[in-house]
């Protein structure tokens, strides 16, 4: 795939003695969203701590806009644009929502433009708007969920790395937070999601990955793997 | 009745200064969940600073203050790649031991090259007069600086970038780490801080009172005792609590020799350790 901006070829990880990612490999097209869907304990989120560089690759590459990143700090990649909000939202629960924001523009990249990336986020996300002053940590799932995507919106990523949407949010709010994507993805933003609502993953992807313990199991667009037989019984429960 | 009012008024402007001492402490506790051991021995080494550069270079005694505050910085920073940095994510007990074996070293050092003498940095400053009442014109010069450090403090952590990045990373490491910022360079600048902080007490603890190379011990608890009063990671707390003991030392000192005062301390500790062992004076997080 030319037109991938992120490619992680045949990445292994995992903690201490304990391997949980087998030479996995997987690239995000550029301006597309693209979900890696799995089982819990599957090594999703291994696996995106791994591309982003919070815990250390066993062996693999991860490119990004086609330079070798792997080594890079989690800050570093962060101020080239490769960006995660990670599992639980992990919000600076102590500090404002304005607090919050301006450390996602922390690095040179996301201070270029602050004001009017701001105001972007603000239109993305009134809600947030209303709250300046409040503190994240007394906010509920749903606001931190919007609170910690628009954190990684003002370090102008290029690639948004989301792992778990979804997860412990009300329908609505799963349905807003998706149209929000949406629109990003259709102004350039390269979206790599991970979920476990398998269904969901389908319904709004362009292309998709199944990780089963570890290792890739299949691949492909969404109608394709959503016809497979045994994707239907073991996801989709069909 | 009079000398009691005075010498806890006294006791208040000398508790702002061991307030400012565990602010060090405490802020590094706060940032990186790590108890500095080479605290007393920075609280030294600001003593000693005021001694050398006041004496020997003839700096103007309150000139040093920021002299120390910068040296403190950059020492700290140092400190924090030699004795830290290697050890974070490993048993705690690593680093007490590592900043435990550097205190070891600079009070060594010390000893060696000034004994154990007292020594005594003379301060002229007029004394305040304020009705029946007289008071060290060097104890409210100290709270006065004490205020004005922490205030400082106070405008960096919630008003710059940078500070506001100190506090990210004291609220959640790895999220300010995605965020895009260098937390490991902001442990070792928060480090640094730290110890200003516990260097720019111990020079005005030296305006104060007299002082040997093994001060730092006796500073080094009383800022244990504050952080216990105020809560271990709380920055207001650590100011209330200096006062505090500030206060009771004043007012302990009115029945009591002075040699009794570690023993007062210290029991205080222990009990409030037992008794609110999340601090007295401990403030919800901000
Ligand atoms: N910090 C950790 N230390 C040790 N094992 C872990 C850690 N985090 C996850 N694991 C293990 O790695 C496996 C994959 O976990 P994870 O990557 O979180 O999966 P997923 O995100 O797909 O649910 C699980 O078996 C889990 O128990
Ligand atoms: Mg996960």
């Amino acid at each position: 795939m030319n037109d991938a901006l992120l490619e992680v070829e045949e990445l292994s990880a995992g903690y201490g003695e304990v391997q949980v990612v087998w030479g996995l490999s997987f690239a995000a097209a550029r301006s597309k969203l693209t979900t890696l869907v799995g089982a819990n304990g599957a090594g999703k989120t291994t696996t995106l701590r791994t591309v982003v560089g919070t815990i250390s690759p066993w062996s693999g590459r991860v490119r990004f806009k086609g330079e070798d990143v792997t080594r890079l700090s989690a800050h570093a990649k962060a101020a080239r644009g490769l960006v995660l909000v990670p599992e639980g939202r992990q919000l600076f629960t102590n500090m404002t929502v304005d607090e919050n924001l301006e450390m996602g523009a922390f690095t040179g990249r996301g201070a270029h433009g602050y004001a009017t990336r701001l105001e972007r986020v603000f239109t993305l996300f009134p809600r947030l708007k209303e709250r300046r002053k409040q503190k994240a940590g007394t906010f509920s799932g749903g606001e931190q969920q919007m609170l910690a995507i628009a954190r990684a919106l003002m370090t102008d990523p290029e690639v948004l790395i989301i792992d778990e949407l979804s997860l412990g949010l009300a329908p609505l709010f799963v349905y807003q937070l998706f149209g929000t994507l949406k629109a990003l993805k259709e102004d350039g933003l390269t979206v790599l999601l991970v979920e476990q609502n398998v269904h969901l993953a389908l319904a709004v992807s362009d292309y998709a990955y199944v990780i089963a313990e570890g290792r890739l199991f299949t691949e492909g667009r969404p109608a394709a793997l959503a016809a497979m037989p045994e994707i239907r019984r073991a996801y989709l429960g069909l | 009745m009079l000398g009691i009012i005075a010498a806890i008024i006294d006791g208040v402007l000398i508790g702002s200064v061991y307030g400012l001492a565990a602010l060090g402490l405490t802020l590094i506790w706060g940032v990186m969940e790590v108890i500095n051991l080479t605290h007393g021995a920075a609280i030294v080494a600001g003593m000693f600073g005021l001694y050398l550069l006041a004496n020997a270079v003839h700096i103007p005694p309150y000139a040093t203050l920021p002299l120390i505050l910068i040296g403190g910085f950059l020492v700290g920073i140092v400190l924090y790649w030699i004795s830290v940095h290697r050890l974070m994510g490993r048993p705690p007990l690593m680093i007490l031991l590592s900043t435990f074996a550097v205190n070891l070293v600079v009070i060594g050092l010390g000893t060696a090259a000034w004994g154990t003498d007292l020594f005594n940095v003379p301060v002229s400053l007029p004394s305040v007069t304020w009705g029946r009442y007289t008071f060290s014109g060097t104890h409210i010069l100290a709270a006065a600086l004490t205020t004005a450090i922490a205030g400082a403090l106070y405008l960096f952590l919630y008003h710059t970038k940078l500070g506001k990045a100190v506090r990210a990373v004291a609220n959640n490491r790895e999220a300010a780490e995605l965020a895009g910022i260098p937390t490991t360079r902001v442990l070792s600048l928060s480090f640094g801080l730290g110890v200003a902080l516990a260097g720019a007490a111990g020079m005005l603890i030296a305006t104060m009172f007299p002082f040997t190379v093994l001060s730092g011990d006796a500073y080094q608890l009383k800022s244990f005792v504050v952080t216990a009063l105020g809560g271990l990671g709380n920055p207001a707390g650590a100011l209330v609590g200096g006062i505090a003991l500030g206060l009771i030392e004043g007012f302990a000192g009115q029945f009591m020799p002075v040699s009794w005062t570690l023993v007062i301390e210290f029991v205080l500790f222990v009990a409030v350790l037992i008794i609110f062992p999340r601090g007295i004076f401990a403030f919800r997080r901000a």
